[in-house]
Formats: C-alpha cells, sequence, structure tokens
C-alpha cells in the first residue's frame, strides 16, 4: 500500500457562490475563531484562579465596548459552528443532500445561529 | 509543498490511498464525538457566563468553586481542547503538506494542550483551593 500525499485544495475564486459553499467556508472560519476565542475562556478562568486584581483587568477589557463586540461574534460563532456540526450529524445519516434540502439546511443554519445569538444576548445581556 | 509528486499512474492504481485510513476514521469518530459531547459544554458555558460575567472572584468562587459545576467544566474543556486540535488538522491538512504541516501541527497541538491546561488548572485551584 502506497501512501501519497492529500491533495491540496484549489483556490476559491474559480467557484461561483452558493449558500452551502458560503456555510461550508464560515463553518471552517467559526471553527477558527472558536479556537481563538477558547483563548479568551482560558484567559478570563486563570484571572479569576488568580486574584481580584488579573480578573478586575479581565473584566474591563471584556466589559468595554470592543470587548462586547468580539464576545457577541464570539457567541455567534460557537452557536453557527454548533448548528453547523448538526446538520453534518443530519449528513452523517445520509439525509438532506438532495437539491433543495441542503440549500434550506444551509439557509437554516445561518438564521439559526442569528436568531439564536440575538435571542441568546437580549434576554440574558441586554434585558437582564 | 508536496513530499511526493503524484502521477497519473498512481491515481489510477486503486491500490493506492490518500492518507492513513485507520487514523481518518479515528479522526472522523473523535470529531463527531467530541462534537456531541461540545453543545453540553455550550450550555454550561452559557449557564457560567450568565452568572458570573463581570462579577467578583468571590462569586466566581463560589459559582466555579462548586465541584459540581468546575470539575465537568475541565472535563468538558479538555473535549473541547481535542475537538480544536482535530478541527485544526483539517484545516492544516487542506493547505499545507509536508515538514511545515508537521510544524504547523505540532503549533497545534501546543496551543490546544496549554488552553487545556490553563483552564483545567485554574478550574481546580477554584475547586480545591477556592
Amino acid at each position: 500500500m502506497t501512501v501519497r500525499s492529500r491533495p491540496l485544495s484549489p483556490h476559491l475564486q474559480i467557484y461561483r457562490w452558493t449558500i452551502t459553499m458560503t456555510m461550508s467556508i464560515v463553518h471552517r472560519a467559526t471553527g477558527i475563531a472558536n479556537y481563538a476565542g477558547m483563548a479568551l475562556l482560558a484567559l478570563w478562568l486563570g484571572a479569576a484562579a488568580w486574584g481580584q486584581e488579573p480578573l478586575n483587568a479581565v473584566n474591563d477589557i471584556y466589559g468595554s465596548w470592543f470587548g462586547q463586540l468580539v464576545l457577541f461574534g464570539f457567541t455567534w460563532s460557537l452557536i453557527h459552528h454548533m448548528l453547523g456540526g448538526l446538520r453534518h450529524f443530519i449528513w452523517d445519516f445520509i439525509i438532506g443532500m438532495e437539491p433543495g434540502q441542503r440549500e434550506a439546511l444551509a439557509w437554516a443554519n445561518l438564521i439559526g445561529s442569528i436568531v439564536l445569538t440575538l435571542l441568546v444576548w437580549t434576554v440574558f445581556v441586554w434585558m437582564a | 509543498m508536496r513530499e511526493t509528486v503524484i502521477t497519473r499512474d498512481m491515481v489510477a492504481n486503486p491500490k493506492t490511498a490518500y492518507g492513513n485510513k485507520k487514523a481518518s476514521t479515528r479522526h472522523f469518530i473523535t470529531q463527531r464525538l467530541t462534537g456531541a459531547i461540545n453543545i453540553a459544554f455550550l450550555v454550561l458555558l452559557l449557564f457560567v457566563v450568565v452568572r458570573l460575567a463581570g462579577q467578583d472572584r468571590l462569586d466566581m468562587v463560589a459559582v466555579l468553586g462548586n465541584g459540581w459545576i468546575g470539575l465537568p467544566l475541565a472535563v468538558l474543556l479538555v473535549i473541547v481542547a481535542i475537538h480544536m486540535r482535530n478541527g485544526m488538522r483539517d484545516v492544516l491538512e487542506d493547505y499545507f503538506a509536508g515538514s511545515l504541516y508537521r510544524l504547523l501541527m505540532l503549533l497545534n497541538t501546543l496551543f490546544c494542550i496549554l488552553v487545556a491546561v490553563a483552564g483545567v488548572a485554574a478550574l481546580l485551584k477554584l475547586v480545591f483551593w477556592g
């Protein structure tokens, strides 16, 4: 058995943009964003374990308008990636792959992520 | 970038394959399993952040210092780190090969270990030492 190197991905520009393709790219992008964002959680927990002073510093940064913007984006990114993962679970059972179905799933992924993010922030941040 | 050039004959030969079959299947199963568990992580994270965002250390200790919250969060954080490493491997495999790929995978592993160790250490400190 000869193992050959994997093929590299062709460049994006040669394709016509579709919603399924866009959500596939966004799934990857949100995965990378979540990857980086987990450092924010580790930092917050670390500061809390360390002491009140470092925790105050982290709370000030996260509570600033820019910090809130990043956390809002992180919330959307996590929710979008989770819904994208659920879409993959559906596909794993060979359901939802036909034309029309896969586009509907992709739109549901996008709209669901935006609605859920706004819901979470409305209930727990803006109205709390 | 590529270590070995893929020839027509190699592609036409059914006895050749892309990548490592066993490792790829394990990767697939691991990513599905950890991904499903991550839903629980997100629910717990939402609860913790809603309860504790902007709060003082005493409140953090009161909530996360509870072993029934802090310890599951620590376990879920390790599972998230596994999912992160696996997912970033998918990305790196698509765009890099050879020694650069191996270097980036090493950095990937180090980052995931760092996030997991920092998070778990912080939670253990909060649970057992306050």
